[in-house]
């Protein structure tokens, strides 16, 4: 159900002239691309350094609330470049990036790690902040920032694996692989 | 000076035969290289940003320069690792690719950029936005911005560059 509500949905998109043209551009493909990718580093940068701060291995030296809150703007501001390339990268190509094993991997991933930011956010308001100077933070916060940048790092292995074809829908796969990523055309042919 | 033998010489490797058979692993190394540039590229972009007085203005720079080191070797080290295991499987392609000698050009500076004019100048800064107090050799605070935005422009045409060998 779900599925077919998603491939209609990426079928909609694809007949837009301008989602071809922007798939077939000699340089503006690319160039969102590179944006999306190049932006890593300022987003994903300030995110390692806040969390390295959290593991207790950087930056011990200064207290983790001036990272965390000082650098929120500029990771932040690579974070909306990053969305609205990556809106328009699936924009390009809506019907196989939907279909796509990894993109979906990528989604909840991106779920995960939201979620986990939110807890990370709550623990270290600044009423309770009372690790704020110590070199190493407690043990929950510890956690938090290391599972922030391993899913992040998950996160850039999905989306770097999105760019093969090894699970595509046209190709040889067994069943679950089929319904993982949502090939309605090919699950139809089952039935 | 010609490049090309050193080329057909790695494309010969057991290196380059074992990164073309398995793609499953090579997509790994691709990460690990992006991976690895976050980490380089990310504590450089903080240092010069700091010394723009964009981001953490106030703050000591030589704390946060200092602290930025370790993890801009480790980086270092991983892209080249990762980018020797790449560019083994697709040698004789770069040989010829006007994009990678860019990137390898850009690559040589900004090291050596870093090393010399970047960390000398830095640690020269004046108080305007060092904030660590006067220095007797405190250079003009120009001179440290020209340092940081050339930085920051150097590695953004490293990284470019070597996001466009793919399409090239």
């Amino acid at each position: 159900m779900l599925n077919e509500l998603l491939f209609e949905f990426a079928t909609w998109l694809d007949g837009f002239q301008a989602s071809t043209n922007l798939h077939e551009a000699l340089y503006a493909y690319g160039w969102v691309e590179a944006t999306h990718v190049l932006t890593l580093t300022l987003f994903l940068g300030m995110l390692l350094v806040i969390d390295l701060r959290l593991l207790g291995v950087a930056f011990k030296e200064l207290p983790a609330s001036t990272l965390m809150e000082r650098l929120d703007k500029p990771m932040m501001i690579g974070f909306v470049v990053m969305i609205i390339s990556g809106i328009l990268l699936y924009f390009a190509i809506p019907v196989r990036s939907t279909q796509s094993i990894w993109f979906r991997i990528k989604v909840v991933l991106l779920i995960a790690a939201g979620i986990n930011a939110l807890l990370i956010r709550n623990m270290t308001r600044s009423a309770d902040l009372a690790w704020d100077n110590d070199p190493v933070p407690p043990k929950r916060i510890r956690v938090g920032a290391g599972l922030s940048l391993s899913l992040w790092a998950l996160v850039v292995v999905c989306g770097r694996n999105m760019a093969y074809d090894w699970w595509d829908c046209h190709k040889e796969m067994p069943y679950f692989m089929y319904w993982a990523a949502g090939c309605v055309n090919e699950l139809a042919a089952f039935e | 000076m010609n490049v090309v033998p050193f080329f057909e010489w790695l494309d010969a490797t057991w290196l380059a035969s074992f990164a073309k058979t398995y793609a499953g692993l090579f997509s790994m190394v691709q990460a690990v290289h992006i991976l690895s540039m976050v980490m380089l590229v990310g504590m450089i972009i903080l240092g010069d940003l700091r010394m723009l007085n964009v981001v953490l203005k106030g703050v000591p720079s030589d704390v946060i320069i200092q602290n930025t080191k370790k993890w801009i070797y480790i980086g270092l080290v991983g892209i080249v690792l990762s980018g020797i295991y790449e560019a083994s499987a697709i040698a004789m392609k770069l040989a010829y690719n006007s994009f990678f000698w860019a990137k390898m050009a850009g690559l040589a500076m900004g090291i050596v950029f870093m090393l010399s004019f970047r960390s000398a100048v830095y640690s020269r800064a004046p108080e305007t936005i060092a904030s660590t107090g006067p220095k007797s050799d405190a250079v003009e605070p120009w001179v440290v911005k020209l340092v940081a935005s050339a930085s920051l422009l150097i590695w953004f045409s490293v990284a470019a560059n070597g996001r466009w060998i793919g399409f090239s």
